[in-house]
């Protein structure tokens, strides 16, 4: 009987509604948490997963064996491979291609390769204008790698000792 | 019979048989590298330790015997405990190089150590390492990746019957290597890729090329020859990378000769010919289809109303399927022509055959002959894997009777041999036909050697006998008389006559009735008198034909020659249209095998380019000329119209006797003489063009001449020197090299390359002259 | 003053009134473009957001200032797409249907004692009929649209107005029935004498019918099943696009705009000061009219949209029943010595 009567004064004083409305009015004070890019930015883990790119070893050998373990693992089925054996008799890719509009930065092919050739960078700012500009081929990874291998071997470094 | 509790389940097996025979009767999977159910007992690898209760150890599943009560745990703690600990031993030696290595993803010890092996390695020292061993263009090797099972070792000496791989050293030394550095030269060799649990060896041609999960495999015939090994045609992005064999105990069993395996290299070949091609005022120029064929009957039209129907020849290749060849055979009739023939490289047709030559028998019973008399035949090189079974067969107790004439050798023991001269071949096979009272005419005035009265008491005792002809008997110009003479003798000692056919389907052309008519020409006529027009289904006459210089002549002098083909051949010189056909992976089709087995298989990838099924090419061919009967929509139709009952129609039409024919050749010819066999690497248009069997020590034979030493000193010739080779009238130049298995005054000098093409016949008188 | 009304003579008075009309609608319609700003910033700040801060004018952000003129000119320029299925006429005429009425009210509304467009007797009666035809531009435009959703989201409209029109109208009786007239200026004279003179206290009741119902009437959160983007996708303006659009958009804040005049005017006292000594004035009825549209706002960050059949059961078990018992109680206490409360 109490309750029913409480409840009643609840529903026709509005208690509820205003419950609620304290808490969006408390949150309309709360100091606000969004990040102004591009003036501000998030800090980025080591373990970001951007762009990928190809990794070379010191000498400028490039690291890919043609596994095919990351085609493999591609959910996406973003990766192409076709491999040869080169004049030295290294296995070899004739041909790497990921495509970026497939892709879905799982990280899996970083994961999976046994070289750490494929990797993820932190770079996140890049934009094509036709579709054919996000199919990265072989040369253009491996641009990426070149360009930004202090950072990539920086992170890998940190990471190592979870891994 | 023993009853044995494997895992607790109980079963009864033969007397006799290993522990892992049970187990893979009970359906039980117990590990192993070594152990091979073809291939002898090892022991060596001991992946397949097994716990047998009242045994102190664990012990080798494979190459323990069963005795009654025996009570066998497969995965108790103790077996599975010996597994482990084997695994961890093969695994020190084996270098974790699996991303790179072509046997990952398909590799036994890969998927074994992910069951048995531990997650980590506790050897910390060094591996060693084995430097690579060269055997040849077929098979790549990493040999550190051994791991001693020995399979490859056992395969030689077993199956392939030359012992080309040993193991020697001990320990650690122990390694696989070809003696005295020679590459691995067997024609079955390629079988040690499947045989290797891991990746020490490889496929050379296919290396690197794609992983096994890519690859989907779809079913095929082999092309090459009259067994009809089934293939697994393995395909990448519409691309045969590789073959690998599909299991037929009737056929080929597990293995695949090198042929088989490699030819489909000749798939993607520059020669393909991938356009509608007709010569204009001399230059080929590309055309499509629609202008292609009107251009082909229109011309084949104006030869028909001009010379008559006659003046046509219908040649084609006995690889040819079934389907094809039917409606080649049904075109040219349609057209009125009865000039038609796939037996292309066949000199003698006299005497009047029953039926379709075929085996007799069935394949499988070559492995329980207890006699057999080989005629002419180098089967190891012509049917590798009949010689394999007659191997088995030998080994078993069966007394092998070889006329030829060479002394090659087959790799097993060979009983009595009798090798004569070409010429001399019927007069050999004469004594033998005398020796054991065969009844056919002519045999008075022969005198029975020594050899061939071993032969005869040979072959009169035994159960199950086979007298079996092969390519050379098949092709000498006195092949009737061989024939007749077989014949003969088979029926005098009870043995079954079996043709060694040396074409996918030799026995399918003949059965679908690829023969010529009433008054029609035969292969070798059609040559010897030359037509006005031919058309050509994927042969290559010039090579493949008895008499190759003839051939050449015909054509290069006909007005219009049509080549269907699914490379650019020798018609770009001589013909003037050149239609892409399908190679044998490409198309639907069928095969009748030498035994009489219709085999049937679908297209595993596109045909290059422009490329059509020829059976769709010659049903156009035929709506072009507005013949009735050419409206198949399917492969399935035309066969189910070519051979409406299927083997039943084939079976009805087999038949190996032969009558009419009365013995003319039993006196040798005098003089020197050509021994041209076709070379196992040059019996068709892709293995020709397989580059890696053309680079292995098969694939170089046939590019010299070959002499016995005493001709060559009798002639003052030099071995290792070129020499000039007459026969009839044209010559060439070749290397001249020793072979002491071959009998005097015969030169042996391959038929079948583009360098004797204008020699002449296959056998015949030819001389010799210094440069 | 009185030279221009001799100089132009008849003429005076069809352009002094179209001068007071525009001085209405213009900083209406200013009102309508920053109350999206306002909107969008304050709902953004209830979530923990920023809201709107780069448009501004040369070159300074301006916290976003120019936001809604960035967002007009981009309506302006945007093309209007007329479905191949829809009915022309009507297609076009539902967006003038919607905002007539919107702006129309507006001739009543006193903003002071003086600042009032048209003072009539019974302006509480012409607001109640203008207003009440603003649910045409609703129904058309789903009719013309030739689409499901659209019409759909016509039909639920339709259905929600009627309803509340009736709670809404009870409401105001109340009103009227303290004041005793249907002129606004008398209603707000009635309520002198400060904050606790207004008629929010007298007719709690009411006021909290009145305010509900006049967010279910604009389409607002929590009540905007018309457009219910999450099922049928935005309900009766679904096809249109561009200016046409806007119009749409325009009639909804104005009607924003007028329900929270008409509440200030009707239960807070309009322009009064809430305290004796501090001076009546334009100022205060601008100042409550803010304070009702930001309760709009508030509501619309708060709750979650109503299940259609919870909205009906609302209007017909709830607010009607409410509205009728307290005009009877209303009416009985006026009967006795305590009806001077309601004065």
């Amino acid at each position: 009987m109490i309750s029913a009567i409480k409840r009643f004064f609840n529903t026709f004083l509005l208690i509820d509604l205003l419950k609620g409305m304290a808490v969006t009015g408390r949150h309309l004070f709360a100091r606000k948490i969004t990040i102004q890019y591009p003036d501000e930015r998030t800090p980025q883990s080591p373990r970001f997963r951007g762009l990928h790119a190809q990794r070379r070893y010191a000498n400028g050998e490039e690291r890919c064996i043609a596994c095919k373990l990351c085609e493999a693992v591609c959910p996406a089925m973003a990766i192409t491979i076709e491999s040869a054996q080169r004049a030295d008799g290294s296995r070899r890719t004739t041909r790497y291609d990921i495509d970026l509009t497939k892709c879905i930065f799982c990280g899996f092919c970083e994961e999976a390769c046994p070289v750490d050739a494929i990797v993820e960078t932190r770079i996140f700012e890049y934009h094509g204008e036709r579709r054919v500009d996000l199919y990265y081929t072989k040369a253009m990874l491996l641009a990426v790698g070149d360009r930004h291998e202090a950072q990539i071997a920086a992170d890998r470094a940190a990471d190592a000792k979870y891994r | 019979m023993p009853l044995i509790t494997i895992d607790d389940q109980q079963i009864e097996v033969a007397a006799g048989s290993s522990v892992m025979d049970a187990a893979r009767v009970a359906g039980i999977y117990i590990p192993h590298f070594c152990y091979h159910k073809k291939l002898s007992i090892a022991a060596s690898c001991r992946m397949c330790l097994v716990e047998v209760e009242k045994a102190p150890k664990p012990l080798p599943a494979c190459a323990t015997p069963v005795t009654d009560g025996m009570i066998v745990r497969s995965h108790s703690t103790k077996a599975v405990e010996a597994q482990k600990g084997v695994m961890e031993f093969l695994l020190i030696n084996h270098p974790l190089d699996c991303p790179i290595c072509d046997q990952g993803g398909e590799c036994q010890l890969q998927d074994i150590a992910v069951g048995y092996g531990g997650g980590a390695s506790r050897y910390a020292e060094a591996k060693r390492v084995v430097r690579d061993k060269d055997l040849g263009p077929l098979i790549a090797t990493d040999m550190t990746r051994c791991i001693h099972c020995s399979r490859c070792v056992r395969f030689g000496q077993e199956i392939a019957g030359i012992m080309e791989l040993g193991m020697p050293g001990r320990g650690e030394h122990t390694e696989v290597m070809p003696f005295l550095e020679h590459h691995v030269s067997s024609e079955l060799s390629g079988n040690v890729i499947d045989l290797c649990p891991v990746g020490a060896l490889t496929s050379r041609p296919f290396r690197f090329s794609a992983r096994s999960w890519e690859l989907a495999r779809r079913k095929g015939v082999s092309p090459h020859d009259g067994l009809g090994s089934n293939l697994a045609l393995q395909v990448k992005d519409n691309r045969v990378l590789r073959v690998t064999p599909v299991e037929n105990e009737a056929i080929n069993e597990c293995w695949l000769a090198d042929r088989d395996r490699f030819s489909y290299q000749a798939l993607d070949s520059d020669e393909r010919l991938t356009r509608p091609m007709v010569k204009d005022g001399g230059r080929w120029v590309e055309v499509d289809w629609l202008k292609a064929m009107a251009f082909a009957a229109g011309a084949l039209k104006v030869i028909r109303d001009t010379h008559g129907a006659e003046a046509i020849g219908f040649i084609a290749s006995p690889r040819q399927t079934v389907e094809e060849l039917y409606l080649f055979q049904k075109l040219a009739r349609a057209l009125g022509c009865e000039s038609i023939d796939s037996r292309i490289g066949q000199a003698d047709f006299s005497g009047r055959r029953a039926g379709v030559e075929w085996l007799g028998m069935a394949l499988a019973d070559l492995n329980d002959l207890d006699r057999v008399l080989l005629v002419g035949s180098t089967v190891r090189k012509e049917q590798p894997l009949i010689a394999q079974r007659l191997r088995q067969a030998v080994k078993k107790g069966a007394q092998m009777n070889v006329v030829h004439c060479a002394d090659d050798d087959l790799l097993c023991r060979v009983a009595n041999k009798l090798i004569a001269r070409p010429s001399e071949l019927v007069g050999a096979l004469a004594q033998v036909a005398k020796a054991v009272g065969a009844k056919i005419d002519g045999l008075d005035t022969v005198v029975v050697s020594e050899a061939a009265q071993a032969m005869a008491a040979s072959l009169k005792s035994g159960e199950k006998k086979a007298v079996l002809l092969g390519a050379v008997a098949q092709q000498l110009p006195a092949a009737s008389e061989l024939h007749a003479l077989a014949d003969a003798i088979a029926k005098a000692t009870g043995a079954t006559l079996g043709f060694l056919v040396a074409a996918a389907n030799g026995v399918g052309g003949g059965v679908v009735g690829c023969r010529p008519g009433q008054g029609g020409a035969n292969a070798a006529a059609m040559f010897a008198a030359p037509k006005k027009a031919y058309v050509v289904l994927g042969a290559e006459p010039e090579l493949d034909a008895a008499d190759s210089a003839a051939a050449h002549r015909a054509l290069a002098g006909a007005g219009l020659v049509i080549a269907l083909s699914p490379f650019k051949t020798a018609s770009a010189d001589y013909g003037q249209v050149m239609l892409p056909v399908a190679a044998y992976a490409e198309s639907a089709g069928s095969y009748v095998n030498m035994e009489g087995r219709l085999q049937s298989w679908r297209a595993a990838v596109p045909p290059r380019g422009d490329a059509r099924p020829a059976w769709k090419v010659l049903r156009v061919l035929g709506n072009q000329f507005g013949l009735t009967g050419f409206d198949q929509d399917s492969a399935e139709q035309v066969l189910a119209e070519a051979l409406p009952d299927g083997e039943a129609t084939v079976r009805a039409k087999l038949n190996n006797e032969i009558a009419d024919l009365t013995l003319a050749h039993l006196s040798a010819a005098a003089g020197i003489e050509r021994l041209g066999d076709t070379p196992i690497y040059q019996t068709d248009a892709y293995s020709r063009r397989a580059p890696a069997l053309q680079a292995t020590a098969d694939g170089q034979t046939g590019h010299a001449a070959l002499a016995c030493g005493a001709l060559i000193a009798r002639l003052g010739l030099s071995e290792g020197k070129p020499v000039k080779v007459r026969q009839n009238d044209a010559e060439a130049v070749f290397n001249l090299l020793r072979d002491d298995r071959l009998p005097d005054n015969v030169v042996r000098l391959a038929s079948g390359l583009a360098a004797a093409v204008h020699l002449g016949p296959r056998f015949g008188p030819i001389s010799l002259e210094k440069m | 003053m009185d030279y221009l009304q001799q100089l132009l003579g008849p003429a005076w008075l069809p352009i002094w009134t179209l001068a007071k009309i525009i001085i209405i609608v213009l900083p209406l319609l200013i009102a309508v473009a920053y109350l999206t700003y306002a909107e969008r910033k304050i709902i953004g700040y209830m979530q923990v957001r920023i809201g709107p801060n780069r448009v501004g004018f040369f070159g300074y952000r301006l916290i976003g200032l120019g936001q809604p003129i960035a967002d007009a000119v981009k309506l302006m320029t945007k093309e209007i797409v007329l479905p191949t299925g829809a009915d022309k006429p009507l297609f076009l005429l539902a967006p003038v249907l919607a905002i007539g009425p919107a702006l129309a009210a507006w001739a009543v509304v006193p903003f002071t004692e003086d600042w009032v467009l048209a003072n009539i007797d019974a302006s509480l009666l012409y607001i109640m009929a203008i207003t009440s035809m603003g649910v045409y531009g609703v129904i058309v435009a789903g009719w013309a649209s030739n689409s499901k959703y659209a019409f759909l989201g016509a039909m639920r409209s339709a259905a929600q107005i009627v309803s509340y029109e009736i709670a809404m109208g009870f409401a105001l009786v109340g009103v009227l029935m303290a004041a005793q007239s249907l002129n606004m200026v008398d209603i707000v004279n009635a309520q002198r004498g400060g904050f606790w003179q207004w008629y929010w206290l007298p007719l709690f009741p009411l006021f909290l019918v009145y305010l509900i119902s006049g967010v279910a009437e604009t389409n607002r959160a929590p009540f905007d099943v018309a457009e219910g983007e999450s099922e049928i996708v935005a309900g009766f303006h679904l096809d249109y696009s561009g200016m046409a659009f806007a119009v749409f958009f325009l009639a909804e804040y104005a009607n924003m705009i007028l329900v929270s005049a008409l509440t200030s005017i009707m239960f807070l006292g309009g322009w009064l000061s809430p305290f004796p000594f501090l001076p009546d004035g334009f100022f205060w009825i601008a100042a409550k009219m803010s304070f009702v549209l930001f309760l709009f706002l508030w509501f619309r960050a708060t709750f979650p949209r109503y299940r259609y059949d919870q909205i009906m059961r609302l209007g017909w078990k709830v607010f009607i029943p409410v509205t009728l018992i307290w005009i009877l109680v209303i009416g009985g206490f006026m009967q006795t010595p305590l009806g001077y409360l309601f004065h």
